[in-house]
């Protein structure tokens, strides 16, 4: 490392780890320069980064340009990526620079909690699950279940259907409550902890999201929340719900305990 | 940059293409904070990490303030100063029914 380099940690796994693990991944900054550096049994998994890009001036000018931010937040989590299910990654959040490997081993020697924490999620990956609800389907269902009651034609028949609407809608809101509810408790059955984020907007989610769950599972049980999901598809499928299950991850929502 | 293969990384298959909030939502907003020798970028990344959540949560809200889901988000425009990233930032907050608090600079 040179003086115009500094390092970007992405996380800590446990020091016997195989540095062969990141062999092949492409560090934040290019190239194939992931590596770990080790001390008190624990090891941070680094790449060096140009101070040209990282250091604060630059680095604050390009956290406004979203191409770059999310190259690197991207990069970031496919470094994370190449070790999850094989050892265990305490991730760390975007953005924790050092200006050396003396830096680093510093870091870790003070930090008696990373060694607890590895020991308290060993073994334990994070999966995700989204829930979206597609309402037309939902409200086609309802309303045919209601039968013809509203049949349309005179204003009279548009009060009704106006009401019909109304009642309709509140239908709609409490089996999207009652399903993520019930969803997530089948999902957290089938997992060690469990945790409910808020719901990404229609626009990101591309479409209406009921459930934004993260779920902490054993490396080899992924099959026991893959088949929840399976349940949960062909118990609400017919009412449009529709779910999408990402990672393997490290576990993100789950070192930290107690924040919200 | 990789192509979407080549970031599967060292295991192939073992991952689907990750869609870039929920990739967002973990790598700015979760995961242990420790404080790295470069430290300005601190208040930077908490105002971002507070501007994400935000746009994820409340896009439609973002976008009625003119501000569109990631890409041509002025939020990101280069140049702009700390402090009309903060007044934008309260504003947004304060439409999306967030508290609206300044992010402040104590300590400095």
């Amino acid at each position: 490392m040179t003086a115009t380099e500094a390092l970007y940690v992405y996380g800590v796994v446990p020091e016997a780890t195989h540095p062969g693990l990141f062999a092949d991944v492409e560090g934040i900054a290019g190239g194939r320069s992931v590596r770990l550096v080790e001390a008190k049994g624990v090891a941070a998994i680094v790449s060096p980064v140009p101070l040209g890009d990282f250091e604060e001036e630059a680095l604050e000018q390009h956290l406004r340009d979203p191409a770059w931010l999310e190259e690197k937040v991207r990069a970031h989590d496919r470094v994370l990526a190449a070790a999850v299910g094989r050892v265990t990654v305490l991730p760390l959040r975007f953005g924790s620079i050092y200006r050396g490997e003396d830096h680093v081993r510093t870091m870790l020697a003070e930090r008696d909690e990373l060694a607890d924490d590895l020991v308290r999620l060993d073994g334990l990956e994070e999966l995700g699950v989204k829930a979206l609800l597609d309402t037309s389907v939902l409200r086609g269902r309802l309303e045919s279940a209601r039968g013809a009651d509203v049949a349309a034609g005179s204003g009279r028949a548009y009060m009704l259907r106006k009401g019909f609407e109304r009642e309709l809608d509140a239908e709609v809101r409490t089996f999207a409550a009652t399903c993520a509810d019930e969803s997530h408790a089948r999902l957290a059955a089938a997992s060690v902890a469990a945790r409910a984020n808020p719901t990404q907007a229609p626009e990101v989610a591309g479409g209406d999201m009921i459930l934004n769950g993260a779920y902490l599972v054993r490396f080899d049980a992924e099959e026991k929340l893959r088949s929840a999901v399976a349940e949960l598809a062909a118990r609400y499928g017919d009412d449009g719900v529709s779910y999408e299950l990402t990672g393997p991850w490290p576990p993100y929502n789950f070192v930290e305990e107690g924040e919200t | 940059m990789s192509t979407p293969a080549r970031r599967m990384g060292a295991m192939p298959g073992r991952r689907e293409p990750t869609q870039l909030a929920d990739v967002l939502e973990r790598v700015l907003d979760k995961g242990i904070v420790i404080a790295g020798d470069i430290q300005v970028n601190l208040l930077d990344i908490e105002l971002l990490t507070i501007r994400i959540r935000l746009l994820i949560a409340s896009a439609d809200k973002a976008r009625e303030m003119g501000i569109d889901w990631w890409q041509g988000d002025p939020f990101l425009a280069r140049g702009q100063k700390r402090g009309e990233l903060e007044d934008r930032l309260n504003r947004l907050e304060r439409a999306a029914g967030i508290n609206g608090d300044t992010p402040s600079d104590d300590g400095d």
